[in-house]
Protein backbone atom coordinates (compact mmCIF):
# COMPACT_ATOMS: atom_id res chain seq x y z
CA UNK A 1 0.00 0.00 0.00
CA UNK A 2 1.36 3.33 -1.01
CA UNK A 3 1.71 6.00 1.67
CA UNK A 4 0.68 9.56 1.05
CA UNK A 5 3.63 11.87 0.70
CA UNK A 6 3.85 15.41 2.13
CA UNK A 7 3.46 16.72 -1.45
CA UNK A 8 0.09 15.03 -1.85
CA UNK A 9 -1.18 16.70 1.33
CA UNK A 10 -0.01 20.11 0.05
CA UNK A 11 -1.80 19.66 -3.26
CA UNK A 12 -5.02 18.79 -1.46
CA UNK A 13 -4.72 21.92 0.69
CA UNK A 14 -4.08 24.14 -2.36
CA UNK A 15 -7.04 22.61 -4.19
CA UNK A 16 -9.33 23.39 -1.25
CA UNK A 17 -7.97 26.94 -0.96
CA UNK A 18 -8.56 27.66 -4.68
CA UNK A 19 -12.02 26.13 -4.63
CA UNK A 20 -13.01 29.07 -2.40
CA UNK A 21 -11.42 31.55 -4.81
CA UNK A 22 -13.08 29.83 -7.76
CA UNK A 23 -16.49 30.14 -6.10
CA UNK A 24 -15.83 33.81 -5.37
CA UNK A 25 -14.79 34.52 -8.99
CA UNK A 26 -17.83 32.71 -10.40
CA UNK A 27 -20.14 34.45 -7.92
CA UNK A 28 -18.60 37.85 -8.64
CA UNK A 29 -18.86 37.41 -12.43
CA UNK A 30 -22.46 36.24 -12.10
CA UNK A 31 -23.32 39.37 -10.07
CA UNK A 32 -21.69 41.56 -12.73
CA UNK A 33 -23.62 39.76 -15.48
CA UNK A 34 -26.87 40.14 -13.57
CA UNK A 35 -26.19 43.86 -13.03
CA UNK A 36 -25.44 44.37 -16.73
CA UNK A 37 -28.59 42.49 -17.71
CA UNK A 38 -30.81 44.54 -15.38
CA UNK A 39 -29.10 47.77 -16.46
CA UNK A 40 -29.52 46.94 -20.16
CA UNK A 41 -33.15 45.84 -19.72
CA UNK A 42 -34.16 48.96 -17.81
CA UNK A 43 -32.15 51.34 -20.03
CA UNK A 44 -33.64 50.00 -23.26
CA UNK A 45 -37.05 49.95 -21.57
CA UNK A 46 -36.65 53.67 -20.82
CA UNK A 47 -36.13 54.39 -24.52
CA UNK A 48 -39.17 52.33 -25.49
CA UNK A 49 -41.25 54.16 -22.86
CA UNK A 50 -40.12 57.51 -24.21
CA UNK A 51 -41.14 56.44 -27.73
CA UNK A 52 -44.55 55.30 -26.51
CA UNK A 53 -45.05 58.57 -24.66
CA UNK A 54 -44.15 60.65 -27.72
CA UNK A 55 -46.53 58.64 -29.84
CA UNK A 56 -49.33 58.93 -27.29
CA UNK A 57 -48.92 62.72 -27.32
CA UNK A 58 -49.64 62.84 -31.05
CA UNK A 59 -52.68 60.58 -30.90
CA UNK A 60 -55.56 61.87 -32.99
CA UNK A 61 -53.29 64.09 -35.10
CA UNK A 62 -53.86 64.19 -38.84
CA UNK A 63 -52.05 61.35 -40.55
CA UNK A 64 -49.02 62.31 -42.61
CA UNK A 65 -48.95 60.81 -46.05
CA UNK A 66 -45.60 59.03 -46.54
CA UNK A 67 -45.31 60.38 -50.10
CA UNK A 68 -45.54 63.98 -48.88
CA UNK A 69 -43.48 63.72 -45.73
CA UNK A 70 -40.35 65.22 -47.32
CA UNK A 71 -42.24 68.29 -48.51
CA UNK A 72 -44.05 68.64 -45.22
CA UNK A 73 -40.72 68.59 -43.40
CA UNK A 74 -39.48 71.36 -45.73
CA UNK A 75 -42.60 73.39 -45.01
CA UNK A 76 -42.26 72.91 -41.25
CA UNK A 77 -38.60 73.96 -41.47
CA UNK A 78 -39.29 77.24 -43.30
CA UNK A 79 -42.34 77.99 -41.13
CA UNK A 80 -40.31 77.40 -38.01
CA UNK A 81 -37.52 79.73 -39.21
CA UNK A 82 -40.09 82.39 -40.03
CA UNK A 83 -41.49 82.15 -36.50
CA UNK A 84 -37.96 82.46 -35.15
CA UNK A 85 -37.43 85.55 -37.33
CA UNK A 86 -40.31 87.30 -35.57
CA UNK A 87 -38.22 87.29 -32.35
CA UNK A 88 -35.77 90.09 -31.61
CA UNK A 89 -33.03 87.79 -30.40
CA UNK A 90 -30.51 85.57 -32.11
CA UNK A 91 -31.69 82.03 -32.89
CA UNK A 92 -30.00 78.82 -33.99
CA UNK A 93 -31.06 76.78 -37.00
CA UNK A 94 -29.77 73.23 -37.31
CA UNK A 95 -30.12 71.71 -40.77
CA UNK A 96 -28.85 68.15 -40.52
CA UNK A 97 -30.11 67.38 -44.02
CA UNK A 98 -27.75 69.93 -45.58
CA UNK A 99 -25.11 69.74 -42.82
CA UNK A 100 -25.51 73.39 -41.87
CA UNK A 101 -25.61 75.17 -38.54
CA UNK A 102 -26.68 78.80 -38.74
CA UNK A 103 -27.13 81.77 -36.45
CA UNK A 104 -30.12 83.83 -37.52
CA UNK A 105 -31.13 87.29 -36.46
CA UNK A 106 -34.53 88.55 -37.59
CA UNK A 107 -34.43 86.11 -40.51
CA UNK A 108 -30.95 87.13 -41.64
CA UNK A 109 -28.30 84.42 -41.60
CA UNK A 110 -25.45 86.11 -39.76
CA UNK A 111 -23.27 83.05 -39.49
CA UNK A 112 -23.27 79.74 -41.29
CA UNK A 113 -20.99 76.81 -40.59
CA UNK A 114 -20.66 73.41 -42.20
CA UNK A 115 -21.35 70.50 -39.85
CA UNK A 116 -18.30 68.24 -39.92
CA UNK A 117 -19.92 65.23 -38.31
CA UNK A 118 -23.10 64.44 -36.44
CA UNK A 119 -24.92 61.61 -34.73
CA UNK A 120 -28.52 61.42 -33.54
CA UNK A 121 -30.16 59.05 -31.07
CA UNK A 122 -31.99 56.02 -32.40
CA UNK A 123 -35.15 57.67 -31.10
CA UNK A 124 -34.99 60.25 -33.93
CA UNK A 125 -34.36 57.57 -36.55
CA UNK A 126 -37.40 55.60 -35.44
CA UNK A 127 -39.95 58.39 -35.02
CA UNK A 128 -42.92 58.67 -37.34
CA UNK A 129 -44.17 61.79 -39.15
CA UNK A 130 -46.50 62.95 -36.39
CA UNK A 131 -43.84 62.68 -33.69
CA UNK A 132 -41.42 64.52 -36.01
CA UNK A 133 -43.80 67.45 -36.42
CA UNK A 134 -44.61 67.56 -32.72
CA UNK A 135 -40.87 67.76 -31.99
CA UNK A 136 -39.62 70.01 -34.80
CA UNK A 137 -42.74 71.64 -36.27
CA UNK A 138 -42.14 74.90 -34.40
CA UNK A 139 -39.10 76.55 -32.80
CA UNK A 140 -37.77 74.93 -29.64
CA UNK A 141 -36.55 76.94 -26.68
CA UNK A 142 -33.27 76.47 -24.87
CA UNK A 143 -33.85 75.80 -21.19
CA UNK A 144 -30.38 75.16 -19.88
CA UNK A 145 -26.76 75.46 -20.97
CA UNK A 146 -23.87 73.34 -19.75
CA UNK A 147 -20.50 74.17 -21.25
CA UNK A 148 -16.81 73.45 -20.90
CA UNK A 149 -16.05 77.17 -21.34
CA UNK A 150 -17.64 80.21 -19.80
CA UNK A 151 -20.71 81.31 -21.74
CA UNK A 152 -20.40 85.02 -21.00
CA UNK A 153 -16.89 85.71 -19.81
CA UNK A 154 -16.90 89.03 -18.05
CA UNK A 155 -13.87 90.17 -16.12
CA UNK A 156 -14.02 92.62 -13.24
CA UNK A 157 -11.02 94.90 -13.37
CA UNK A 158 -9.94 97.23 -10.58
CA UNK A 159 -9.24 100.69 -11.92
CA UNK A 160 -5.54 101.58 -11.62
CA UNK A 161 -4.63 104.16 -9.02
CA UNK A 162 -2.08 105.83 -11.30
CA UNK A 163 -0.59 105.72 -14.81
CA UNK A 164 2.12 103.18 -13.87
CA UNK A 165 -0.47 100.68 -12.65
CA UNK A 166 -2.52 101.23 -15.83
CA UNK A 167 0.51 100.39 -18.00
CA UNK A 168 1.26 97.19 -16.01
CA UNK A 169 -2.37 95.99 -16.34
CA UNK A 170 -2.24 96.33 -20.15
CA UNK A 171 0.49 93.68 -20.50
CA UNK A 172 -1.46 90.78 -18.87
CA UNK A 173 -3.07 88.43 -21.43
CA UNK A 174 -4.98 85.11 -21.15
CA UNK A 175 -3.53 82.50 -23.52
CA UNK A 176 -4.91 79.24 -22.07
CA UNK A 177 -6.63 76.94 -24.59
CA UNK A 178 -9.84 75.24 -23.44
CA UNK A 179 -11.73 72.46 -25.20
CA UNK A 180 -15.11 73.60 -26.51
CA UNK A 181 -18.08 71.36 -25.78
CA UNK A 182 -21.53 72.55 -24.85
CA UNK A 183 -24.92 71.04 -24.29
CA UNK A 184 -28.31 72.66 -24.38
CA UNK A 185 -31.42 71.15 -22.91
CA UNK A 186 -34.41 71.93 -25.10
CA UNK A 187 -38.01 72.35 -24.02
CA UNK A 188 -39.19 69.18 -25.82
CA UNK A 189 -37.01 67.13 -23.52
CA UNK A 190 -33.96 66.34 -25.58
CA UNK A 191 -30.41 67.60 -25.76
CA UNK A 192 -28.33 69.22 -28.44
CA UNK A 193 -24.58 68.76 -27.98
CA UNK A 194 -22.10 70.88 -29.86
CA UNK A 195 -18.49 69.80 -30.01
CA UNK A 196 -15.70 72.04 -31.23
CA UNK A 197 -13.22 70.09 -33.36
CA UNK A 198 -10.72 70.84 -36.05
CA UNK A 199 -10.97 67.60 -38.07
CA UNK A 200 -13.47 64.77 -38.56
CA UNK A 201 -11.03 62.13 -37.24
CA UNK A 202 -10.48 64.22 -34.12
CA UNK A 203 -14.22 64.34 -33.50
CA UNK A 204 -14.61 60.58 -33.82
CA UNK A 205 -11.70 59.62 -31.58
CA UNK A 206 -12.66 62.25 -29.02
CA UNK A 207 -16.24 60.98 -28.85
CA UNK A 208 -15.18 57.36 -28.44
CA UNK A 209 -12.55 58.00 -25.85
CA UNK A 210 -14.86 60.37 -23.99
CA UNK A 211 -12.25 62.73 -22.66
CA UNK A 212 -12.54 65.70 -20.36
CA UNK A 213 -15.80 67.57 -20.12
CA UNK A 214 -17.77 65.09 -22.21
CA UNK A 215 -16.52 62.13 -20.16
CA UNK A 216 -17.47 63.82 -16.89
CA UNK A 217 -20.93 64.54 -18.30
CA UNK A 218 -21.37 60.89 -19.41
CA UNK A 219 -20.17 59.63 -16.05
CA UNK A 220 -22.67 61.86 -14.25
CA UNK A 221 -25.49 60.49 -16.42
CA UNK A 222 -24.41 56.89 -15.73
CA UNK A 223 -24.28 57.57 -11.98
CA UNK A 224 -27.79 59.02 -12.12
CA UNK A 225 -29.00 55.99 -14.10
CA UNK A 226 -27.46 53.61 -11.56
CA UNK A 227 -29.14 55.42 -8.71
CA UNK A 228 -32.46 54.76 -10.43
CA UNK A 229 -31.63 51.14 -11.26
CA UNK A 230 -30.66 50.35 -7.66
CA UNK A 231 -34.23 51.35 -6.78
CA UNK A 232 -35.44 49.08 -9.65
CA UNK A 233 -36.73 52.12 -11.53
CA UNK A 234 -36.18 52.87 -15.19
CA UNK A 235 -33.55 55.57 -15.70
CA UNK A 236 -34.51 58.83 -17.38
CA UNK A 237 -33.78 58.69 -21.10
CA UNK A 238 -33.00 61.90 -22.97
CA UNK A 239 -32.45 61.60 -26.71
CA UNK A 240 -29.61 63.69 -28.05
CA UNK A 241 -28.02 65.06 -31.17
CA UNK A 242 -24.25 65.49 -31.24
CA UNK A 243 -22.85 67.93 -33.78
CA UNK A 244 -19.20 68.61 -34.52
CA UNK A 245 -18.21 71.98 -35.96
CA UNK A 246 -14.96 73.99 -36.00
CA UNK A 247 -13.92 74.98 -32.49
CA UNK A 248 -13.92 78.74 -33.04
CA UNK A 249 -17.43 78.64 -34.46
CA UNK A 250 -18.68 76.44 -31.62
CA UNK A 251 -17.39 79.07 -29.22
CA UNK A 252 -18.88 81.98 -31.22
CA UNK A 253 -22.33 80.35 -31.37
CA UNK A 254 -22.36 79.56 -27.64
CA UNK A 255 -21.49 83.14 -26.77
CA UNK A 256 -23.93 84.68 -29.25
CA UNK A 257 -27.01 82.74 -28.15
CA UNK A 258 -29.16 84.43 -25.51
CA UNK A 259 -30.38 82.59 -22.40
CA UNK A 260 -33.69 81.29 -23.83
CA UNK A 261 -32.77 81.29 -27.51
CA UNK A 262 -35.03 79.69 -30.10
CA UNK A 263 -33.74 76.69 -32.05
CA UNK A 264 -35.15 75.17 -35.24
CA UNK A 265 -34.10 71.72 -36.36
CA UNK A 266 -34.47 69.74 -39.59
CA UNK A 267 -33.45 66.08 -39.65
CA UNK B 1 -0.21 27.38 -7.55
CA UNK B 2 0.59 30.96 -8.58
CA UNK B 3 -0.52 30.11 -12.10
CA UNK B 4 -4.03 29.16 -10.90
CA UNK B 5 -4.23 32.32 -8.82
CA UNK B 6 -3.19 34.45 -11.82
CA UNK B 7 -5.82 32.80 -14.01
CA UNK B 8 -8.56 33.66 -11.51
CA UNK B 9 -7.20 37.18 -11.16
CA UNK B 10 -7.23 37.59 -14.95
CA UNK B 11 -10.84 36.35 -15.09
CA UNK B 12 -11.77 38.92 -12.42
CA UNK B 13 -10.03 41.75 -14.29
CA UNK B 14 -11.65 40.76 -17.59
CA UNK B 15 -15.04 40.63 -15.86
CA UNK B 16 -14.61 44.10 -14.37
CA UNK B 17 -13.37 45.52 -17.70
CA UNK B 18 -16.29 43.93 -19.53
CA UNK B 19 -18.69 45.39 -16.99
CA UNK B 20 -17.12 48.86 -17.30
CA UNK B 21 -17.13 48.85 -21.09
CA UNK B 22 -20.75 47.62 -21.21
CA UNK B 23 -21.86 50.42 -18.88
CA UNK B 24 -19.81 53.12 -20.58
CA UNK B 25 -20.25 52.13 -24.23
CA UNK B 26 -22.30 48.95 -24.71
CA UNK B 27 -25.59 49.93 -23.10
CA UNK B 28 -25.60 53.54 -24.47
CA UNK B 29 -24.92 52.09 -27.95
CA UNK B 30 -27.72 49.59 -27.51
CA UNK B 31 -30.07 52.39 -26.38
CA UNK B 32 -29.36 54.29 -29.59
CA UNK B 33 -29.41 51.27 -31.83
CA UNK B 34 -32.36 50.97 -34.16
CA UNK B 35 -31.95 47.19 -33.84
CA UNK B 36 -33.65 47.00 -30.45
CA UNK B 37 -36.06 49.89 -30.96
CA UNK B 38 -39.35 49.26 -32.73
CA UNK B 39 -40.31 51.52 -35.62
CA UNK B 40 -43.16 53.81 -34.62
CA UNK B 41 -46.29 52.82 -36.49
CA UNK B 42 -47.93 55.76 -38.22
CA UNK B 43 -50.99 56.79 -36.27
CA UNK B 44 -54.34 56.10 -37.80
CA UNK B 45 -56.21 59.29 -38.53
CA UNK B 46 -57.79 61.31 -41.26
CA UNK B 47 -55.52 62.33 -44.15
CA UNK B 48 -55.23 66.08 -44.51
CA UNK B 49 -57.82 66.89 -47.14
CA UNK B 50 -56.73 68.61 -50.35
CA UNK B 51 -53.01 68.45 -49.63
CA UNK B 52 -51.23 67.69 -52.84
CA UNK B 53 -47.62 67.86 -53.89
CA UNK B 54 -48.28 70.97 -56.00
CA UNK B 55 -50.08 72.87 -53.26
CA UNK B 56 -47.31 72.06 -50.78
CA UNK B 57 -44.58 73.18 -53.19
CA UNK B 58 -46.46 76.42 -53.77
CA UNK B 59 -46.79 77.04 -50.05
CA UNK B 60 -43.10 76.33 -49.41
CA UNK B 61 -42.03 78.71 -52.16
CA UNK B 62 -44.30 81.43 -50.73
CA UNK B 63 -42.88 80.95 -47.24
CA UNK B 64 -39.32 80.87 -48.56
CA UNK B 65 -39.90 84.20 -50.36
CA UNK B 66 -41.18 85.68 -47.13
CA UNK B 67 -38.07 84.47 -45.32
CA UNK B 68 -35.76 85.76 -48.05
CA UNK B 69 -37.32 89.22 -47.74
CA UNK B 70 -36.02 89.43 -44.17
CA UNK B 71 -32.50 89.90 -45.58
CA UNK B 72 -32.00 93.54 -46.63
CA UNK B 73 -31.29 94.30 -50.26
CA UNK B 74 -29.32 97.43 -49.43
CA UNK B 75 -26.05 97.48 -47.51
CA UNK B 76 -25.69 95.89 -44.11
CA UNK B 77 -22.82 94.76 -41.94
CA UNK B 78 -22.42 91.65 -39.78
CA UNK B 79 -19.97 91.76 -36.89
CA UNK B 80 -18.65 88.60 -35.24
CA UNK B 81 -17.46 89.70 -31.79
CA UNK B 82 -15.92 86.32 -30.99
CA UNK B 83 -13.55 86.24 -33.96
CA UNK B 84 -13.48 90.03 -34.35
CA UNK B 85 -14.35 89.82 -38.01
CA UNK B 86 -16.76 91.93 -40.05
CA UNK B 87 -18.70 91.07 -43.22
CA UNK B 88 -20.12 93.85 -45.42
CA UNK B 89 -23.03 92.94 -47.71
CA UNK B 90 -24.77 94.78 -50.53
CA UNK B 91 -27.54 93.37 -52.71
CA UNK B 92 -27.29 90.23 -50.57
CA UNK B 93 -23.69 89.71 -51.76
CA UNK B 94 -20.60 89.79 -49.58
CA UNK B 95 -18.54 92.69 -50.85
CA UNK B 96 -15.86 92.97 -48.17
CA UNK B 97 -14.74 91.30 -44.99
CA UNK B 98 -11.85 91.77 -42.63
CA UNK B 99 -10.64 92.14 -39.09
CA UNK B 100 -12.18 94.44 -36.55
CA UNK B 101 -11.95 94.94 -32.79
CA UNK B 102 -14.89 94.71 -30.45
CA UNK B 103 -15.72 95.07 -26.75
CA UNK B 104 -13.40 93.50 -24.18
CA UNK B 105 -16.17 92.28 -21.85
CA UNK B 106 -14.84 93.86 -18.72
CA UNK B 107 -16.27 95.74 -15.78
CA UNK B 108 -14.08 98.57 -14.59
CA UNK B 109 -14.49 99.14 -10.88
CA UNK B 110 -13.03 101.94 -8.80
CA UNK B 111 -13.86 101.72 -5.11
CA UNK B 112 -12.00 104.97 -4.38
CA UNK B 113 -14.05 106.92 -6.92
CA UNK B 114 -17.26 104.91 -6.36
CA UNK B 115 -17.45 104.16 -10.06
CA UNK B 116 -18.16 101.17 -12.30
CA UNK B 117 -18.59 100.81 -16.05
CA UNK B 118 -19.18 97.77 -18.33
CA UNK B 119 -17.23 97.52 -21.57
CA UNK B 120 -19.00 95.26 -24.05
CA UNK B 121 -20.37 95.40 -27.58
CA UNK B 122 -24.16 94.99 -27.53
CA UNK B 123 -25.42 91.97 -29.51
CA UNK B 124 -28.46 92.14 -31.79
CA UNK B 125 -29.62 94.44 -34.59
CA UNK B 126 -28.65 98.13 -34.53
CA UNK B 127 -28.96 100.85 -37.15
CA UNK B 128 -26.58 103.51 -38.38
CA UNK B 129 -27.95 106.73 -36.87
CA UNK B 130 -25.38 109.29 -38.04
CA UNK B 131 -22.25 109.40 -40.18
CA UNK B 132 -19.36 111.81 -39.69
CA UNK B 133 -16.01 112.51 -41.32
CA UNK B 134 -12.93 113.46 -39.24
CA UNK B 135 -14.67 112.89 -35.91
CA UNK B 136 -13.40 114.30 -32.63
CA UNK B 137 -13.60 112.00 -29.63
CA UNK B 138 -15.20 113.51 -26.57
CA UNK B 139 -13.63 111.36 -23.86
CA UNK B 140 -16.10 110.06 -21.29
CA UNK B 141 -15.26 109.72 -17.55
CA UNK B 142 -14.23 106.05 -17.84
CA UNK B 143 -11.35 106.99 -20.18
CA UNK B 144 -9.73 108.99 -17.35
CA UNK B 145 -10.55 106.45 -14.62
CA UNK B 146 -9.10 103.63 -16.70
CA UNK B 147 -5.82 105.53 -17.10
CA UNK B 148 -5.64 106.45 -13.41
CA UNK B 149 -6.07 110.15 -14.19
CA UNK B 150 -8.21 112.79 -12.45
CA UNK B 151 -11.57 113.47 -14.14
CA UNK B 152 -11.64 116.92 -15.78
CA UNK B 153 -14.83 119.03 -15.77
CA UNK B 154 -17.23 118.75 -18.78
CA UNK B 155 -16.07 120.81 -21.75
CA UNK B 156 -12.44 120.79 -20.58
CA UNK B 157 -10.05 120.78 -23.59
CA UNK B 158 -8.35 117.59 -22.27
CA UNK B 159 -11.61 115.73 -23.01
CA UNK B 160 -11.36 116.24 -26.79
CA UNK B 161 -9.05 114.24 -29.02
CA UNK B 162 -8.72 114.41 -32.81
CA UNK B 163 -7.58 111.41 -34.86
CA UNK B 164 -8.26 108.76 -32.18
CA UNK B 165 -11.45 107.63 -33.95
CA UNK B 166 -9.81 107.55 -37.39
CA UNK B 167 -11.18 109.30 -40.47
CA UNK B 168 -14.86 108.34 -40.08
CA UNK B 169 -17.44 107.34 -37.52
CA UNK B 170 -20.88 105.79 -37.82
CA UNK B 171 -22.93 106.11 -34.63
CA UNK B 172 -25.20 103.26 -33.53
CA UNK B 173 -26.83 104.79 -30.43
CA UNK B 174 -26.13 104.66 -26.68
CA UNK B 175 -22.57 105.87 -27.28
CA UNK B 176 -21.65 102.90 -29.49
CA UNK B 177 -19.93 103.57 -32.84
CA UNK B 178 -18.09 102.03 -35.73
CA UNK B 179 -14.89 104.00 -36.13
CA UNK B 180 -11.19 103.81 -36.98
CA UNK B 181 -8.26 103.50 -34.63
CA UNK B 182 -4.68 104.46 -34.01
CA UNK B 183 -4.11 101.08 -32.27
CA UNK B 184 -3.77 99.00 -35.46
CA UNK B 185 -1.85 96.22 -33.67
CA UNK B 186 -5.01 95.34 -31.72
CA UNK B 187 -7.03 94.52 -34.85
CA UNK B 188 -8.74 91.13 -34.49
CA UNK B 189 -8.76 91.38 -30.69
CA UNK B 190 -11.45 92.11 -28.13
CA UNK B 191 -9.97 95.28 -26.69
CA UNK B 192 -12.45 98.11 -27.15
CA UNK B 193 -14.78 99.78 -24.70
CA UNK B 194 -17.79 98.60 -26.73
CA UNK B 195 -17.35 100.34 -30.07
CA UNK B 196 -16.33 98.47 -33.21
CA UNK B 197 -12.96 99.53 -34.60
CA UNK B 198 -12.04 98.98 -38.26
CA UNK B 199 -8.82 99.41 -40.21
CA UNK B 200 -8.50 102.60 -42.31
CA UNK B 201 -9.30 101.10 -45.74
CA UNK B 202 -12.12 98.90 -44.45
CA UNK B 203 -13.61 101.86 -42.60
CA UNK B 204 -13.64 103.97 -45.75
CA UNK B 205 -15.48 101.26 -47.71
CA UNK B 206 -17.96 100.71 -44.88
CA UNK B 207 -18.54 104.46 -44.53
CA UNK B 208 -19.16 104.89 -48.26
CA UNK B 209 -21.36 101.78 -48.58
CA UNK B 210 -23.55 102.07 -45.49
CA UNK B 211 -26.27 104.69 -45.42
CA UNK B 212 -28.08 106.20 -42.47
CA UNK B 213 -30.58 103.53 -41.41
CA UNK B 214 -28.46 100.62 -42.67
CA UNK B 215 -28.58 97.63 -40.37
CA UNK B 216 -25.73 96.40 -38.21
CA UNK B 217 -26.05 92.78 -37.06
CA UNK B 218 -23.82 91.98 -34.12
CA UNK B 219 -23.32 88.50 -32.63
Amino acid sequence: MKENSAEDFDSLYVKKKYTGLKTFVIFFCLILLALISVYTYLSVGAVRDRMKLSQAQTEGATAVSPSLIGLMKDKAWVESRLKMASNDSIGLSVDLENHLLQLELKGVVVMSTKIRDYSASGFFKRMDGNVYFSMFGSPLTIQKYISSIEKNPFKVVQAPKNEAEAEAARSIKDTIHHEVFWTVKLDRDFELNIQGIDSVSASQSKYKLGKGFEFKRDLKNITNSFQQIIKFKKPVYTPEILISIPENEAKAILRALPRNAAVTIRI
Amino acid sequence: MIRTFLIYLAILIVGVLFFGSMILFGVPALQESTFVLPKMATQAGAEEAGTTRESLEKEISKLQNKLDKCTPNDAYIVINTNDNHFYLFKNKQLIRDGLCSSGKNERLVSAERNYKHDFYTPLGVLKVLTKQKNPVWAKPNWAFIEDGLPIPPPGDPSRFESGTLGAYKLTLGDGYMIHGTIYKRFMGMSVTHGCVRLGDEDLEVVFNTMAIGSKVYIY
